[in-house]
């Protein structure tokens, strides 16, 4: 199944250009299902009718579902909660006891696993997913690793000394205390949702994502540094859709300068990214509902099919030269000394700015040294 | 100190809202700190200047005007973190500055920084417990199996003290009078739609919205133009729509200017646009809070929730607690002694007040 993410700074028209492309693509044959994981849903503000929380037929071909995280939550977390909810014993507090499994990036992944499940259903050829806000999309994004190194670490641990110390206190008539493998099994199966999504998400062959965003300097900026992160975690963007561009007639007025402004964002934006830039103007009113949507996709894609990978390009990859291995991460609009290096345990930890990715390495690699990181171009390199 | 959070739905200028809102009172003569607690930062960009991420010391940007951009990735887990940071930074600009602005995150992350003390206090309160149950019971013996030793007791009893007095230190502050909340808006729909939710949100946790700012309006000569008529009139509209439903709130007028308002002293000029002649840095709007009234044989907990539908709405008495769900949101509202031995007799939706009526079983 294809999958399209379509995120960018909030209030670009993200949502609608999701929709627009989720109905561009069903107009080309596809069949697809447009998710939105922003918490704030407005996909059925965009579409003219109510979505909600399960899948729902709003075009011939186009099925829309509005992600319900805390009942996601609530439906996968059963034994973790009911642990807790022994422990407590107190009612009031079974509240909290929901609230405390939210944990930051949480809602986004339950958001996220649903991508797999459309998968699962096996009746639709693409998923156009609607992103919260650049800031949690890449949180998200990062989350995984951090996940497993947390599980991994934390987990094992009180899961081996719970074993032992289990049958012990089940004898002195101790129960409830401590997790039984219930709790563990589920926690596992959330690490393992995660790397399925992961799996997903990393996949260049059929994931990519799209950055919406406008011609204006701070929403320029913003979808730069995305876009570098985007491929610092490995995912492939396959194209930058500039929305709300003034009309030719605005230039003599009272927008002269914002459309000025306009020009050298564009030109800038042209030169960013190395992939396709599509562009939607400003329409005389907002787009609401399928037949609007559609004739914005038209604008925005032209003939191309919207569920197309519009540009192939890897963001990250291993190569052999000789007795070198050589890591190299496309890494554009970053400056070396925003960049930092280093190796713990079996990663490649890597920031860029704000963001942290770790990288697992390949066996052999584990317990070498590096012998260099360069940046050459718009590409990051890491020797061994 | 005036403490003033300035949300909406990303994208409709809170940040350039925020950053005029500040450099006005500033110009004004108030000492004003302006924080950007937006994970995404761009509070730097529009006042024109690079603001390090690593300091916990705001810049001076202009004379009675400091910023600062609170850092997130000083942790594993840059939500959390970044809101400690920015909680330490809080309490320890008090007394320097008259007015603090603080941009938030888009609408959905912005309540959960805000709920989060009430939340966070309850919930740390809880995983301490169970950490604790779990630590006292395991430790002895994982210190004879896992080479890692388990904390001990002693530990999680400061961690316990330190948060909760910290967390509810910041909840008793974001109760009080002097702290408000503005909604940034601009003329489309979905943006209006995602502020009447995130104002009955914030009405369930008691945070008090004192103003709406409506962004963007196109000022009478950009309207004139024929490509932009259709979208003046529709702005009008939309104005006059926000004006009702968020009566008696007043909707502050930001007009679109003729280029992007970058640097402090457009800032400054934008913020008096805005404001007028009214004070930024003043309570605009008096709403009212939680309340418990007592009636014939029975007590009524009056909560007003804006724009709330009854049929997103859940009320249920739990032990000292009542719980009220909107939506996705939901609070645990702690009552007084008196009555927390009573039981829910009945409630109602009117008038955006909820009222839920406590009385003796029959």
């Amino acid at each position: 199944m294809r999958v399209v993410l379509l995120t960018g700074k909030g209030g670009v028209g993200k949502t609608t250009l999701s929709a627009a492309t989720a109905l561009g693509a069903a107009a080309h044959g596809h069949r697809v299902f447009l998710l939105s994981t922003d918490p704030a849903h407005s996909v059925g503000d965009a579409l003219g009718r109510p979505v909600g929380g399960r899948p729902v037929e709003v075009a011939p071909n186009v099925v829309a579902q509005e992600i319900a995280v805390l009942d996601e939550i609530e439906r996968s977390w059963a034994p973790i909660q009911a642990w807790l909810r022994q422990l407590l014993r107190e009612g009031a507090d079974e509240l909290v006891a929901e609230e405390i499994l939210v944990f930051p990036g949480l809602e986004e992944l339950v958001a996220l696993r649903a991508i797999r499940e459309v998968e699962a259903l096996g009746d639709f050829d693409t998923c156009v997913v609607d992103c919260a806000p650049t800031g949690s999309t890449l949180r998200m994004l990062r989350f995984p690793d951090a996940l497993a190194v947390f599980m991994g670490g934390l987990f094992d641990m009180e899961r081996r000394a719970a074993r032992i110390v289990k049958p012990i206190l089940d004898r002195i008539g101790v129960h409830g205390l401590v997790p039984g493998d219930e709790v563990f099994a589920a926690f596992e199966r959330l690490v393992r949702d995660v790397d399925d999504v992961r799996q997903i998400l990393l996949d260049g062959d059929r994931t990519t994502a799209r950055l919406v965003t406008n011609a204006a300097r701070v929403v320029v900026d913003e979808t730069r540094r995305s876009f570098a992160y985007l491929s610092l975690y490995g995912v492939a963007t396959d194209a930058v859709l500039v929305n709300r561009l003034l009309p030719p007639t605005a230039q003599d007025g009272f927008f002269a300068k914002w459309v000025a402004r306009e020009q050298t964002e564009i030109a800038a934006l042209e030169s960013a990214f190395g992939v396709p830039l599509l562009r939607a103007g400003l329409r005389p009113a907002e787009p609401i509902g399928p037949d609007a949507l559609r004739a914005l996709a038209r604008e925005v894609y032209g003939d191309r099919d919207p569920a197309a990978i519009l540009h192939h390009g890897r963001p990250l990859r291993w190569r052999r030269v000789g007795a070198k291995t050589l890591l190299e991460i496309a890494l554009p609009n970053v400056s070396k000394e925003e960049i930092e290096v280093a190796v713990h345990g079996a990663d490649l930890h890597l920031r860029v700015r704000d963001a942290r990715r770790a990288i697992a390495l390949p066996d052999s690699l584990v317990g070498r040294v590096i012998e260099g990181a360069q940046l050459r171009g718009a590409t990051l390199v890491v020797t061994w | 100190m005036r403490l003033v959070f300035y949300t909406g739905k990303g994208g409709v200028g809170k940040t350039t809202t925020a950053a005029a809102t500040a450099a006005y009172a500033a110009a004004c003569g108030r000492r004003t700190l302006v924080l950007s607690a937006d994970p995404a930062h761009s509070l730097g960009d529009v006042l024109g200047v690079r603001l390090d991420q690593k300091t916990t010391t705001p810049l001076r940007v202009a004379p009675g005007l400091d910023a600062l951009e609170v850092d997130s990735r000083a942790t594993l887990d840059p939500h959390w973190g970044a809101i400690r940071d920015y909680l330490v930074s809080l309490f320890r600009h008090q007394g320097i500055y008259d007015l603090c602005i603080v941009d938030c995150a888009p609408t959905g992350s912005t309540l959960r920084l805000v709920t989060l003390p009430e939340v966070a206090s309850r919930a740390v309160k809880l995983l301490l417990r169970v950490q604790r149950a779990v630590a006292t019971l395991v430790s002895p013996v994982a210190r004879v199996v896992v080479p890692v030793p388990l904390p001990g007791p002693e530990v999680f009893r400061d961690i316990d003290r330190m948060l909760y007095e910290r967390l509810a230190k910041l909840r008793e502050r974001l109760l009080e009078a002097d702290t408000s909340v503005r909604i940034v808006v601009t003329p489309e729909r979905m943006v209006i739609d995602e502020a009447l939710r995130a104002h009955t949100d914030l009405a369930l946790f008691e945070l008090a919205c004192d103003a709406v700012v409506m962004n963007r309006l196109y000022p009478a000569e950009a309207a004139a133009e024929a490509f932009f008529e259709s979208w003046g009139r529709l702005q009008e509209e939309r104005l006059a729509e926000v004006e009702e439903s968020f009566a008696p709130l007043p909707v502050l007028r930001a007009p679109l200017a003729r280029e992007e308002v970058v640097g402090v002293a457009a800032l400054a000029a934008h913020g008096a646009a805005i404001f007028a002649d009214a004070d930024p840095a003043a309570v605009l709007c008096v709403a009212p809070r939680l309340r418990f009234a007592r009636g014939k044989g029975e007590y009524r907990v009056e909560l007003p929730l804006p724009h709330a539908r009854k049929d997103a709405l859940d009320v249920a008495k739990l032990d000292d607690a009542l719980l009220v769900r909107t939506g996705n949101r939901r609070r645990a509202i702690p009552l007084p002694r008196k009555l927390a031995a009573l039981a829910l007799v009945g409630a109602k939706l009117d008038a955006g007040v909820l009222t839920v009526r406590l009385g003796t079983p029959r």
